[in-house]
């Protein structure tokens, strides 16, 4: 039920996708939303809000990779070779480059403010860039840039789903409802 | 309240005819500041290191200010804004722990007196009006003038201290106001 099988998702990697489908929803309207507001006391909880969330994305694709070595989740429906499997493929890669880099690069970019990354309204992560106004710029750009790339794959993938859900060929069964 | 020319009018006598020293009483003193952040302040305060003044009541032209700030333990009203203020973007406390204002003349004017000065952040030295006035403290006699409250008020920008992070947040005017206790010199 929990692992994957050589056909179906387990709920362990349902779960994952699902709930990390929902964080980086959130996170990107919220990072939408926090480059368009002008900051003051009332709107300084969004900002740690989004690092929250940011950290617990990061954490999850960090289990998600793990999980996948443990219990190795199914190949794609349709012979592999098939044009379609292929950019899947290279599109799950990405997605999994971007879901790392981006929460890093925001981690990177927050440190390098010389200010303190603080989750949950009381923990103060580490610093993991030295305080420097050229990574902190850098850093921010890469996470804006990254995120934009996200949102275009993010369609893509919602897009190959869309089209399988409607030849029926089970994929979107598998991630859903399991086998 | 009791304003400076009324201490000038109570105190003309021989015993004001020299320019007195004045000492800080430094707990009993506060650098309160306050800028913009959206439509919020920010404000916050800073220990003051070291105070030096000449009071001459007589000849208000003939006092002397110099007042050193301590900005590496200045505290600020929420934790990020006293961190961004203190860091290498705004005024760079590690390198330039001190901010120093040096009077280069003092007038009476209206109430109280208008200190002209020259002020030092970040190491860039750029001149400054300040406005004071100046009561004796709660407890003292009439013409009692041993411990005096001075409550200095200005502004500066500070872009012209190259003190410009977070300049699309935070506000580029800083209002400072600042209650100096001092007792004068035996």
């Amino acid at each position: 039920m929990w692992r994957n099988t050589p056909t179906a998702f387990g709920l362990t990697t349902r779960l994952l996708h699902w709930l990390m489908a929902g964080l980086i929803v959130a996170l990107l309207v919220l990072g939408t939303v926090l480059v368009r507001i002008q900051p003051d006391l009332s709107t300084l909880w969004l900002y740690g809000l989004h690092k929250t969330l940011g950290l617990c994305a990061l954490v999850l694709a960090f289990a998600r990779l793990v999980w996948h070595r443990i219990s190795p989740p199914p190949a794609p429906t349709g012979p592999p070779n098939q044009w379609a499997n292929r950019a899947a493929r290279a599109a799950h890669v990405a997605l999994y480059l971007l879901m790392l880099a981006i929460p890093l690069s925001g981690w990177i970019a927050s440190s390098a403010t010389g200010l303190d990354v603080v989750i949950f309204g009381q923990i103060t992560l580490p610093a993991i860039a030295p305080t420097s106004e050229a990574l902190e710029n850098a850093g921010f750009a890469a996470h804006s840039v990254l995120t934009k790339l996200l949102m275009a794959l993010l369609l893509t993938h919602i897009a190959g789903a869309t089209l399988r859900g409607l030849k029926h060929d089970g994929t979107l069964r598998r991630i859903t409802k399991g086998s | 309240m009791r304003h400076l020319l009324m201490l000038l009018t109570l105190c003309a006598g021989p015993v004001w005819a020299a320019p007195a020293s004045y000492s800080l009483q430094p707990e009993a003193s506060v650098v309160g500041f306050e800028t913009d952040f959206g439509s919020d302040k920010i404000t916050g305060q800073m220990p003051i290191t070291r105070a030096d003044l000449t009071l001459d009541f007589k000849n208000v032209s003939a006092s002397r200010v110099a007042v050193t700030l301590d900005a590496a333990h200045a505290d600020a009203s929420f934790p990020f804004a006293a961190q961004a203020m203190k860091g290498p973007k705004v005024l760079d406390s590690k390198d330039f722990p001190q901010i120093s204002f040096v009077s280069t003349s003092v007038k009476s004017k209206g109430d109280g007196a208008e200190v002209t000065g020259k002020v030092t952040i970040r190491g860039v030295t750029k001149p400054m009006v300040m406005q004071a006035m100046i009561w004796r403290q709660k407890g003292t006699e009439a013409g009692d003038l041993s411990h005096l409250t001075i409550r200095l008020t200005g502004a500066v920008n500070r872009s012209d201290f190259g003190a410009v992070g977070w300049s699309d947040m935070v506000g580029d005017q800083v209002r400072l106001d600042i209650l100096a206790r001092i007792v004068r010199a035996e």
